[in-house]
């Protein structure tokens, strides 16, 4: 289980004053749980999977994974950009096997694990094209798959989908559920869309910007209920859904009009 | 009525489609070969004109048949103490030992000024002072301190070289974006396979780029350094051939000097072709 308690992070501007981007956030992922992170930019939502992720640290409080505090990045969380970080010089299956190669497991071992995921992510046709000959979306399933590789206790996703067209996007949200279906591994997914919050969130936090902190939490139930019954269409016309999404709509809008009124 | 009919029985032709595309910036990749071909056979003829109407005295311009038939000679019986294949062989192990040299210490300094603050910060000054200065200019110092024997002009080819792929690999380094090594780094990669298996494969087409120039730069050098001292090498024969005004030898050597530089960066596009197939499509 991962716990973030009161982080907060300061940076220096450039005009040498301080840019509070984190004010006093805490978090719980737990186990078979996807946590999504959701707000406008400047919210401090990327600042907050830095820190999870050991890229930054934080400026008070505390971050534990499993009761053991985080002081930098590792092979225990795996994380996909929104930017695709795949090495062109390597196939697709020799990305997916980096940090099995890390690792030092033996070349044979790493080929077969990377063709387990590559089916995993509907891929096993590409394990040996190279990276620039796939679509957006498919670079974004090898990333999706090679996070896993390494059999992360979490995932952590900065806005994976963000470059995607909205069809492709779609399918992505699919793949991903059923990746955590089968797996079962914690997920931390920072989006600005309240939709893709809302479908693949089973916790939802809101985040407002300067300072960026948590101004509303909500358990949900809409991807339990894909991953069950499988049908998009049913969960996203649920007056359920709409009623949430409305909500939460109007917590972000309310919020810049109060900022607006500070202005 | 008829209107329709006069359309049925007009004879059907081809439909003639204009085949359209957006109006390209610049030449917009089209090709350029035949242009280029028909120029360099213009240029040689317009040569082969002047040289055979006399409107130039053949001491200064011989026609294009006495080259080749001169090209011949010097290949067969040589000129000035050796073979025409011997001059450019002299050439050649001078320019290829001084990139051998340049390469061994350029790629690794220059990473290493790319990683580390210390020593980015002690070769700056040196290597900011010597590098903008034309070679020419410290050869006297070379030759006084080392003497006129190959070590010198070796040395200065290999200084002259050093430069830019020193630079080049620094600005690869430069080149890596945080997020590749963050994703590396959240794979559990340590400090030596982060090195190798991402620093260095990301700085490779930069260092590429900085052989490609460097070679350059080191055969330009090299033919001015061999007119000044050398006993062989096709600078030198130029050299010679000047002296006693044998225009078709000075020909001779600049098509072979010309033909080395442009094997050498064929070479290098195949080199870069081949480590770096990825380079712009990513």
């Amino acid at each position: 289980m991962l716990t973030v308690r009161d982080a907060s992070v300061f940076f220096a501007a450039r005009d040498g004053s301080e840019v509070h981007a984190l004010d006093r956030v805490s978090l719980d992922l737990r186990p078979d749980s996807i946590v999504v992170a959701l707000g406008t930019s400047g919210c401090g939502k990327s600042t907050l999977l830095n820190a999870i992720a050991g890229f930054l640290p934080l400026s008070e409080g505390s971050i534990r994974l499993d009761g053991r505090s985080i002081d930098g990045p590792g092979a225990d969380r795996g994380v996909v950009f929104q930017k695709d970080t795949l090495l062109p010089w390597m196939s697709v299956a020799d990305n997916v096997a980096l940090g099995l190669k890390f690792a030092g497991v033996p070349l044979r071992e790493r080929r077969r694990r990377a063709g387990e995921l590559l089916r995993l992510v509907g891929l096993e046709a590409f394990a040996d094209a190279a990276p620039y000959e796939l679509s957006g979306g498919m670079r974004q399933r090898v990333g999706i798959a090679r996070a896993l590789a390494t059999e992360p206790k979490i995932l952590l996703m900065d806005e994976p989908f963000g470059a995607l067209d909205s069809l492709t996007r779609e399918n992505m949200q699919e793949l991903l559920v059923s990746v955590w279906a089968r797996t079962g591994k914690q997920i931390f997914f920072i989006t600005h869309s309240i939709e893709e919050a809302l479908f693949l969130g089973t916790t939802v936090v809101v985040m407002s910007p300067r300072p960026g902190r948590i101004v509303a939490r909500f358990d949900l139930e809409f991807v339990r209920d894909f991953a069950r019954d499988g049908s998009v269409g049913a969960i996203r016309s649920a007056p359920k859904f709409s009623e949430m999404r409305e909500t939460i709509r109007n917590i972000i809008h309310g919020f810049d009009a109060r900022m607006g009124a500070l202005q | 009525m008829t209107a329709i009919a006069d359309v049925r029985t007009a004879p059907r032709r081809a439909p003639i489609r204009r085949i359209v595309a957006l109006r390209p910036v610049g030449r917009g990749g089209r090709p350029t070969l035949a242009i280029t071909a028909a120029t360099g056979g213009g240029l040689i003829g317009l040569w082969f004109l002047v040289s055979s109407l006399r409107l130039a005295s053949p001491l200064f311009l011989p026609r294009p048949d006495e080259v080749v038939t001169q090209f011949i000679a010097v290949a067969t019986d040589g000129y000035a103490n050796a073979t025409l294949f011997e001059h450019v062989e002299a050439s050649l192990a001078r320019v290829m030992s001084a990139l051998l040299l340049a390469a061994a210490a350029g790629i690794p300094v220059g990473l290493l000024m790319g990683m580390n603050r210390w020593v980015k910060g002690v070769l700056d000054a040196p290597i900011g002072f010597y590098w903008p200065l034309p070679p020419l200019a410290y050869l006297p110092l070379m030759i006084i301190w080392l003497g006129i024997g190959e070590v010198s002009k070796v040395l200065l080819l290999t200084l002259a070289m050093f430069a830019p792929i020193c630079l080049s690999a620094q600005a690869g380094v430069r080149s890596v974006s945080v997020e590749r090594v963050n994703v590396a780094l959240s794979l559990g990669a340590g400090r030596g396979q982060l090195f190798r298996d991402i620093v260095f494969p990301s700085a490779l087409p930069e260092i590429l780029t900085g052989l490609r120039i460097s070679v350059g730069i080191g055969w330009g050098t090299l033919v001015a350094a061999e007119l000044i001292a050398a006993r062989r090498g096709i600078g030198y024969m130029i050299m010679s051939a000047s002296e006693f005004l044998a225009t078709d030898v000075v020909f001779v050597g600049i098509i072979v000097i010309a033909a080395c530089a442009f094997a050498f960066s064929a070479a290098m596009r195949g080199l870069e072709h081949w480590l770096v197939p990825w380079k712009g499509k990513s």
